[in-house]
């Protein structure tokens, strides 16, 4: 019985306190956090209204903008696969690593670093598969399929390794780990990891930083999800905070994403407008610390990144919505926001959104209970939707003004992949809508609102029960206004009902009619004149203009944890001599840029697990979030940037724009292999929403800003 | 001449709180107004549309269609939810229709949310009423988002003489009951009543406002049932009262728990 088992877990998750403190202190940072986030950009009503029409064209025209994105994406070098469903990428995701030359590369001596439980026997080592985030692998159930093949898969994502360590599925599309609380990640790396039981945040990062670590070094495969693909120039973008994200498609030879179909916008203005949303709603960020815009896998002269990139897209139920009257749940972007801002995830949980053979929806909250009866059928997730009370705070909080609570009803009402209806309806479609409407709805209730509507359709009828009901109310409770309700009756569970009226508003009207007092009438006023549109003025906050646009890039980075210094060319050596001095660093990863500037102390130009610094050149900054723009090239290692604890980059002022669209169509970034957008220093709140600094990624990120004449 | 009105007070109203019925003519002749009720309406078909039987609901907004095609001029209703389902889900469940979907949309045009109707239409705020205490303020959900309503009720309630108002947190929450969801899950509708009872016991006011009675019931009911003295009322009570009248807790209760 599907509502049975959705209503036990109800019950299990609003009777369990833990997961309890750990849903408010979720609901409560995150909507503060994205509130604040949206506070600095002051057009974001009129940015949802772009947003929803990006998205409404790519999913009217999505065969055309699939065809062009595909073609320019294997023209860039990348392999694509098409998948019709689960099994069928699941048998890509197979073939691809067992087809790979690149698999067998000498790992040995890293092999030692790993944990015992990670560790691939050396006789028949298999395959080992680092994996960043992807709700998409999640629906298509990859990681058990990979496991069944023989194939080692780990999660990389903090949230998400701590969730597979438990063996458990993500309870919140961004949040893997929301459930739980530090000290059920304490316990759990105390067992499965051996360290001493701690509920220190940053030493439980730390830890998973160190063990990871090891299996990005030695993967023969990284696999990411895809946050967009840009129609136009092929781009595909990932978005990312801890860094694993970037490991695991720049480290492993190969790198597998996933990417189900309707995930594209047309041109890199409309992923800039994506991008000034997407991390806001998602975490209450301008920007994600890393922001990959990947083209191609290595090119002859780069120094470093993946010699073989493959993209699967999925469809897996997608084509069919599309021509359903749930069509606008595809203009999703995943952000979760939804799920923050919602009353009821907030009492129940991801995990409680249970299909009719018991198992969790890969997709949880508003949006949840609309995709996943949309894409895996309203026979085992239909009843999803009727847990909603339709407040609307989920289609307030999304960021492309989807709306869920229009879709929730037409889920309710049977209507998960009929096609629209065109003109008039003929009389048997409507017989045959009869039987799937009001899904997951008690017998009860259906009889009673039948009941209802005999009634009400029959004002005479109606005015009859009306009093009859009035007169048993009192007979029931006659002495208070509130009639004690029994339980099984879901109302009386929590509230008392209120009593009839003995008479109703229709007897009293001919009183109420007849009343003097009504006749004096002051003020004749003409209410059709004044009838109007209501028109809500809407008071754009002045932002004062800033002193220039290298201070506000300094402080939007000071802002982020990261630091600024501006100095001269001439200057430069001495300053950084003087900073690895300070910090007591002898040894640094260099690109060509970094070697120019560093003298004294030995450099190192390929990745090395001594090394605590790494010193790069930036393309460019870019003002409005802080963020520095890196690319893939020859002398340029993208693992410069990534690997160290330290992060030091060259800028020249000049090359400082004012916003994301800007740099997003440079040429540069379009041309290489790979661009970052590098918004702070690596970054995670996977465990109990605390924010700490330093993941995967480097924790201290330094800018030097040259000014140049 | 001035305007007539239709009344649409819903069932709830007609059924259980024909005293807001009431307020709402006495408050609107006041604004200068002409009322009319037409007899024969019953339900929008709300409760059914939203259960998702839109079967059920059809029949229902077929038959509050006809009521009111009968008669002229703007369509009030002292509910936001009533508003937003005639003037948004009758669009959605005639979509298509040759035949009604144009007579849905002209419904639309003609309905109004009472508050939404004096401040926007009559251009009303100040109606010269008082209430002697604290009051705060529900904003419901329909109300607030489905028809964009908030600035009206308020702008109504900060003209009232000697009501001190009170900002109840998280104003803009759901309380839990969202119709059939109420009954249909009540664990989950309980957690999220709760947590609007003690937002209002935050704010020491012994009376709560709304401008729907689906949450009137709700909240009261959860009142009740736990013991508690505050007492929830539609804005249209109190915008009613002209005279100085004191309301503390308990005392002016229409109804007493045993």
């Amino acid at each position: 019985m599907a509502v049975k088992t959705f209503r036990s877990r109800i019950r299990e998750s609003i009777a369990n306190d833990a997961l309890q403190t750990a849903l408010d202190g979720n609901a409560e940072k995150r909507v503060k956090g994205c509130l604040a986030a949206f506070a600095s950009l002051p057009d974001h009503q009129e940015r949802r209204q772009r947003a929803y029409a990006v998205r409404a064209e790519v999913i009217a025209h999505l065969d055309e903008y699939l065809a062009q994105f595909i073609a320019k994406v294997s023209k860039n070098g990348i392999t694509v696969h098409r998948a019709q469903d689960a099994a069928e990428a699941v048998k890509i995701v197979l073939k691809i690593i067992a087809d790979s030359p690149w698999r067998r590369k000498e790992h040995g001596e890293n092999q030692n670093n790993i944990p015992v439980h990670l560790r691939s026997s050396a006789v028949n080592s298999p395959p080992l598969v680092a994996k960043s985030k992807s709700m998409v692998s999640e629906e298509i159930n990859l990681n058990h399929a990979l496991a069944a093949a023989g194939i080692h898969v780990v999660e990389t994502d903090l949230g998400e390794y701590i969730v597979q360590l438990r063996g458990e599925r993500p309870s919140h599309i961004i949040t893997p780990a929301v459930h739980l609380r530090r000290g059920d990640v304490g316990q759990l790396f105390h067992e499965k990891l051996g360290i001493p039981y701690t509920e220190d945040i940053p030493t439980l990062t730390n830890t998973a930083r160190k063990v990871l670590r090891a299996v990005f070094l030695t993967a023969d495969v990284g696999l990411s999800g895809i946050n967009f693909g840009v129609a136009e120039s092929g781009t595909l973008c990932i978005v990312t905070n801890e860094g694993n994200g970037r490991m695991c498609t720049t480290i492993p030879p190969v790198h597998i994403a996933l990417m189900g179909m309707e995930r594209l916008v047309p041109t890199l203005d409309d992923l800039a407008l994506m991008l000034s949303l997407l991390p806001r709603s998602a975490t209450g960020q301008k920007l994600s610390v890393y922001t990959n815009l990947i083209h191609s896998p290595k090119r002859e002269t780069d120094a470093d990144g993946p010699r073989e990139r493959h993209l699967i897209i999925l469809d897996n139920g997608r084509s069919a919505i599309r021509y359903s009257l749930l069509a606008e749940s595809l203009y999703c972007i995943r952000c979760g926001a939804c799920l923050n801002a919602c009353p009821v995830f907030r009492e129940i949980g991801g995990h409680a959104y249970v299909g009719a053979d018991g198992s969790i929806a890969p997709y949880p909250g508003p949006i949840g209970s609309v995709i996943s009866p949309g894409l895996f059928g309203c026979e085992n997730y239909g009843h999803l939707a009727q847990a909603s009370s339709l407040c609307g705070a989920c289609k307030e909080a999304c960021p492309v003004d989807i709306d869920l609570p229009g879709l929730l009803l037409r889920v309710r009402a049977g209507e998960e992949t009929r096609p629209p209806k065109i003109g008039g309806e003929r009389r048997e479609e409507r017989e045959d809508e009869k039987k799937k409407e009001g899904i997951g709805l008690p017998f009860a209730l259906k009889l009673g609102l039948r009941a209802f509507r005999l009634a009400a359709r029959t004002p005479r009828l109606f005015a009859v029960m009306q009093r009859v009901g009035g007169f048993l109310s009192r007979i029931y409770s006659p002495r208070s206004a509130y009639m004690r309700a029994p339980v099984f009756t879901g109302w009386g569970f929590s509230k008392d009902f209120p009593r009839l009226a003995v008479k109703p508003f229709r007897a009293r009207w001919r009183k109420i009619n007849r009343d003097p007092q009504r006749t004096g009438a002051r003020g004749a006023k003409d209410a059709q004149e004044n009838i109007k549109k209501k028109n809500e003025l809407r008071a754009l906050r002045d932002f004062a203009v800033r002193s220039s646009l290298t201070d506000q890039f300094a402080e939007e980075l000071a802002a982020l944890g990261g630091a600024a210094y501006r100095v001269s060319e001439k200057e430069l050596p001495g300053k950084l001599a003087e900073f690895f001095q300070t910090r007591g660093i002898d040894r640094v990863f260099v690109d060509e840029v970094g070697s120019r500037y560093v003298k004294g102390i030995s450099l190192v130009r390929a990745p090395d697990s001594d090394v605590r610094a790494g010193i790069t050149g930036a393309l460019a900054g870019i003002a409005e979030t802080g963020s520095l723009v890196i690319i893939a090239g020859a002398g340029k290692p993208l693992t410069a940037s990534l690997l160290p604890e330290i992060h030091i980059a060259i800028l020249k002022t000049s090359e400082i724009y004012a916003s994301l669209p800007q740099v997003l169509n440079l040429r540069e970034v379009r041309e290489a292999a790979t661009g970052i957008l590098i918004t702070g220093p690596s970054r995670t709140a996977d465990i109990e929403m605390t924010l700490t600094i330093g993941v995967h990624g480097p924790g201290e990120l330094h800018v030097f800003l040259i000014d140049n004449p | 001449m001035p305007e007539t009105v239709q009344l649409f007070v819903t069932c709830l109203v007609d059924t259980f709180f024909p005293h807001i019925g009431e307020a709402m003519v006495k408050v609107l002749t006041r604004a200068g107004v002409n009322i009319d009720f037409p007899a024969a309406q019953t339900c929008c078909g709300q409760p059914a549309f939203n259960a998702g039987l839109r079967s059920e609901a059809r029949p229902l907004a077929e038959h509050t269609l006809r009521v009111f095609e009968k008669t002229s001029g703007p369509i009030i209703v002292p509910s936001g939810s009533c508003a937003a389902m005639v003037r948004h889900g009758y669009l959605e469940l005639f979509d298509g229709d040759p035949l009604w979907y144009p007579r849905a949309q002209a419904l639309a045009e003609r309905t109004f949310e009472f508050t939404e109707f004096l401040v926007d239409v009559l251009g009303v705020t100040n109606l010269e009423a008082h209430w002697d205490g604290k009051l705060t303020y529900h904003a419901s959900c329909h109300l607030l988002r489905g028809l964009g309503v908030d600035r009206q009720p308020r702008a109504l309630l900060s003209t009232v003489k000697g009501a001190e108002i009170i900002e109840l947190p998280h104003a803009d929450e759901c309380c839990g009951f969202g119709g059939v969801f109420s009954v249909e899950h009540p664990e989950i509708s309980a957690e999220m009543l709760k947590r609007k009872i003690n937002n209002l016991e935050a704010t020491q006011s012994p009376t709560l406002v709304v401008a729907d009675t689906g949450c009137l019931m709700h909240i009261q009911g959860g009142l009740v049932r736990q013991g508690k003295g505050q007492r929830v009322v539609h804005i249209a009570e109190v915008l009613e009262n002209r005279e100085w009248r004191i309301v503390d807790g308990s005392q002016d209760l229409p109804f007493t728990n045993p």
